[in-house]
């Protein structure tokens, strides 16, 4: 039983008083963190890292996992409350989450994700326990063919993202596509579409067109509509029934579910839990009694991407504790904080120092849990907030998403592309064209195109489809990209 | 309703009392240092440059009476937080992290952003380049590499970056080698690392801290003088009989134009740095170097630098253009394709404008969109030298995609109705022109005038009438964001041109 042993080993050492003060620290600054949009969990760790110079190792660690476990739950709150993502990862979260909130069911929707992300971040770290090294196998042998293979697989959603017409959904997925282009060539030294614009060089940056899109977008159509001049108390918000218990129960199959799915693509180096909460999203809704129902204020729609993207934080765990490399923007500071207090990051951690890596283990545990908690505390704040006359809270959200865009870089341009996107998203709205696929596009354009030309560099074609792993993901994606239209059919000759 | 009144004029007061403070200079220190000094650090955190960076910050506390404060502004191989520092005032608060590896940034890119712009104030490390192998290659010393590439006619290095300091460390040595290889960009270092952990290629060209913790990794050679202390086993270029030197360095630049007092304090408190125990065991720990170089020192090491950069740039044909300049201007070519597109929807619509519907219009617009894309990738010229697919490739495909989508969703929503809702872009119209007022009133004027009144207005917009309420929101909001952008995470919001 050499793993209860370590368990134990960790558990004793976590279980001072400096390790435990910095995972309450670090989980109330995370929620922050992910609240606050423009301020994502990897810029929320780097903040961090100052103050742990002058801690002890374990102490310093816990910190820094528990700021990024925390602020990929924090993420969601807004998204739930404002339509506005606090971080990449909670972008699928918008779909369902706010269409409840409008519907008059934040609270339903605020106590899903918490409960799926702190079920996210437990099976996570079970995960992460007890099968880092084979995962660790499955991380190195992702080639560019797989990346290839699993950008395209992440593409394939659009089909059930897209709602009433198909055609509008690819055009929108189609625009961040090719939205995406815009910046650096993947293998040369040259700027693409950019015309001459210095601001442009490096493309369009991700986070403000992502506010700009939801945030801005969705404000825009609404105050169209003239949301805004109804008196109506906006969410005849239900108080009374503080934890929709039975129709959480529900959902464990799901959340344990999607919570593998975010553990699997989140231990990925480079794929990273957005694209996880995207493919939980998709397997969710194909695999629900009620796909009608997603897109339009499904719990599920929730669970499923909430989940995932906290599973996702015990994933991206696997490549750096056991391989050494960094597997998302925030684990790659956690590296440098190993490294400055003098560890190494790779296989002879578990050897050298398993009374640390056991005891970050069992810190994640007990940070989820007092997330838990503090996540139930916060859910009465959030709900005075969504209840505001949206004529008063509009205007601070477009203030918070300015100062949200300017923050990232310091920079004016990237307000005026948020605002350029608001714009963008309004007139797509207005069309009954969908956002979701613009946002994927946008994430996944540079992958597909970064790993097909490596990969035409190092082989050719055929590998896409001699090489097992690549194999079996293109035909996950072309499943899922006809899964919709096949079950629509069958429907039909059923009815 | 007085409470209100009363908490309102309380919010206002705070608010007068902060534009005290941040105009008026109430309550701060006169003399040079009087507020943090932002280091500006030109990639994500996490990287070397910015682990330094924030490494210095750190000790420079014991030794410094205002804070250091790092800040990362990544994009653009550095341009983006070279142009950053540059826009700043040169007063002796913003210190930009360099990197050799500008020196190629400022090169390939033609920028407009001169090292000349800069006074370089001291370097802190250098790094040695490292030619690292996978262990199951057995590859002892240089020359097993050479003996394999002479066997190997395909022997594949790969690293990061096209024109990148690894990749001129490549053809470095290839020349001193006399090998002949392939240099594959794998872009990021961890995604190089992953490659060279599955034995890919046959070298990677990094530094010796990418091996930390990795077993399966050998450093074959590093090429600095002398060995490592904390890597004492690791060979030199030198010791092998190869002369090749090239180390990355990382130091600190100021504007051109800093006073002299601002260049004195800090390059005193980076010389009491260097001396730390700290520092010492931070560069071990690293496996770099430490290597104070001092503003002449560091100048001339540049100068000399950059003719050898651009030697090798040259010669791997990366200081071309990449993208012939078009005859006509873009803008131009921009609204001809717009005009066409639309005449030709006022064609297909039989003549009839008032048939043109709303899908109609996003079509054709997205049809423009893509028409300018497509000009732009018959503009792209790729140099022979270089072994790629075209960068055209991928845009095109989407390119033609959108093409059909659009033309599709034209034909499609032909006549359909044209449903008269009684929906009115007016407000919606009026707020983005606010929020573009209130984009460009805040370079001016400042965040901290500019946020309350635009705040307020929007609300009056939306038909929001309780003034105490809007007064409360709009400079507690302000409040608000000076505590936790300026204090708490050290981002200076923009105080206005007009006023500094």
């Amino acid at each position: 039983m050499g793993i209860l042993n370590d368990l134990w080993l960790g558990l004793q050492e976590f279980g001072q008083f400096l390790p435990i003060m910095m995972m309450f620290i670090g989980v109330i600054i995370g929620i922050m963190v992910g609240v606050l949009p423009g301020l994502s969990p990897s810029i929320g760790v780097a903040l961090m890292l100052p103050v742990t110079f002058g801690l002890d190792p374990m102490s310093a660690l816990v910190l820094l996992v528990s700021v990024y476990l925390a602020s990929n739950y924090g993420g969601s709150i807004t998204a739930i409350a404002i339509n506005t993502p606090g971080t990449p990862g909670a972008v699928a979260t918008t779909f369902d989450g706010y269409e409840l909130t409008k519907q008059g069911k934040p609270l339903h929707a605020l106590m899903t994700s918490l409960t799926a992300s702190t079920i996210g971040g437990l099976v996570g770290t079970i995960i992460l326990i007890l099968f880092s090294v084979p995962l660790a196998s499955l991380a190195l042998s992702f080639e560019s063919y797989e990346y290839f293979a699993l950008g395209v697989f992440g593409l394939t959603i659009i089909s059930s993202l897209a709602g009433k017409s198909p055609l509008k959904g690819f055009i929108s997925s189609g625009i961040g596509l090719l939205l995406i282009t815009i910046g650096f060539d993947t293998q040369l030294p040259f700027s693409r579409f950019s015309l001459d614009i210095p601001d442009l060089a490096d493309g369009i940056t991700f986070i403000p067109a992502l506010i700009g899109l939801f945030a801005l977008g969705e404000i825009f159509y609404s105050i169209e509509k003239g949301d805004n001049k109804k008196v109506e108390k906006t969410a005849k918000v239900d108080l009374t029934k503080t934890l929709p218990v039975k129709e959480l129960l529900k959902l464990k199959t799901l959340m344990l579910k999607s919570s593998v799915i975010g553990t699997l693509v989140g231990c990925i180096p480079g794929a990273g839990g957005t694209i996880a909460t995207f493919i939980a999203y998709d397997n969710a809704k194909s695999s629900s009694k009620h796909p009608e129902k997603f897109g339009k204020g499904s719990l599920e729609g929730v669970a499923a991407p909430e989940a995932a993207n906290n599973g996702s934080v015990g994933g991206a765990l696997v490549p750096l504790l056991t391989l050494g490399i960094p597997g998302s923007a925030s684990t790659a500071v956690l590296i440098g904080a190993l490294m400055i207090h003098k560890l190494n990051p790779g296989p002879e951690l578990f050897d050298k120092e398993p009374g640390l890596v056991y005891g970050i283990f069992v810190s994640l545990f007990f940070a989820n849990i007092f997330m838990f908690f503090v996540g139930l505390m916060g859910n009465k704040l959030w709900i005075k907030i969504i209840a505001a006359p949206k004529s008063l809270l509009y205007p601070i959200i477009l203030a918070l998403s300015f100062i949200g865009s300017y923050f990232i870089q310091n920079s004016v341009f990237d307000v005026g592309i948020c605002i350029a996107f608001g714009v963008l998203g309004w007139l797509l709205i207005r069309g009954d064209f969908p956002t979701a696929p613009v946002v994927l596009g946008l994430i996944l354009g540079k992958m597909i195109e970064e790993n097909l030309r490596l990969s035409l560099i190092k082989g050719d074609w055929t590998e896409f489809f001699t090489r097992p792993g690549s194999l079996i993901i293109i035909v996950l994606a072309l499943v899922s990209f006809f899964m919709p239209y096949i079950k629509k059919k069958l429907m039909r000759k059923a009815n | 309703m007085n409470a209100k009144k009363t908490i309102a004029g309380i919010t206002f007061i705070f608010y007068l009392g902060l534009l005290g403070y941040l105009y008026l200079g109430i309550g701060q220190r006169k003399t040079y240092p009087a507020k943090p000094i932002s280091i500006i650090v030109h990639s994500k955190p996490g990287s070397a440059i910015d682990y330094m960076a924030r490494k210095v910050a750190e000790i420079a506390r014991k030794y410094s009476d205002v804070a250091f404060v790092v800040e990362n502004r990544s994009g653009t191989q550095g341009l983006v937080a070279m142009q950053h520092v540059l826009d700043m005032k040169a007063d002796g608060y913003t210190l930009l992290g360099v990197t050799k590896s500008f020196l190629s940034t400022v090169m390939v890119n033609k920028s407009k952003v001169s090292l000349d712009d800069f006074q370089f104030i001291a370097n802190m490390v250098s790094d040695p380049e490292a030619l690292i192998s996978n262990q199951d290659r057995n590859f002892e010393s240089l020359d097993d590499i050479i003996q394999d590439a002479k066997k190997d006619e395909t022997q594949v290095w790969i690293g990061p970056g096209t024109g990148s300091r690894d990749h001129l460390m490549a053809l470095k040595s290839w020349e001193t080698l006399g090998v002949e290889a392939n240099w594959i960009d794998y872009k990021s270092g961890p995604q190089s690392v992953l490659a060279i952990l599955r034995n890919e290629a046959a070298v990677y060209v990094g530094n010796p801290a990418d091996t930390k913790g990795k077993s399966k990794l050998d450093i074959v050679s590093i090429a600095s003088e002398k060995r490592l202390a904390s890597l004492p086993d690791v060979p030199t270029f030198k010791e092998q009989g190869y002369d090749l030197n090239e180390s990355m360095w990382r130091g600190f630049a100021f504007k051109k134009g800093v006073p002299e007092e601002a260049v004195e304090y800090v390059t005193g408190v980076l010389q009491q740095v260097v001396k730390d125990e700290e520092w010492k065991d931070y560069c071990n720990e690293t496996y770099v170097f430490s290597n104070f170089e001092n503003h002449e020192v560091f100048t001339n090491r540049i100068v000399k630098e950059i003719k050898e950069t651009n030697h090798y740039l040259n010669k791997a044909g990366l200081l071309v253009s990449y993208v012939n300049t078009s005859s006509i201007p873009l803008i131009f070519i921009l609204l001809i394709i717009i005009i066409a597109v639309f005449v030709a929807l006022w064609i297909f619509n039989k003549f009839n404008i008032r048939k043109i519907n709303y899908d109609q219009i996003i079509g054709g617009g997205i049809l423009s969109l893509s028409l300018f894309f497509y000009y732009q990738t018959l503009l792209f010229q790729i140099p022979a030298t270089v072994n790629i697919t075209s960068p055209a490739l991928i845009p095109r495909i989407w390119i033609i995609t959108l093409l059909l989508l659009s033309v599709i969703l034209i034909v499609k929503s032909k006549n359909q109705t044209i449903n008269k809702s009684n929906k009115s872009p007016k407000t919606v119209l009026i707020i983005i022109a606010l929020l573009l007022a209130y984009l460009v009133a805040m370079q001016w004027v400042g965040y901290f005038f500019t946020t309350p009144v635009f705040i307020m207005a929007a609300m009056y917009l939306l038909n929001y009438r309780k003034f105490a309420m809007m007064a409360i929101n709009a400079f507690g909001f302000v409040i608000f964001s000076y505590f936790i952008f300026n204090k708490l995470l050290h981002i200076d919001l923009p105080l206005g041109w007009l006023f500094i």
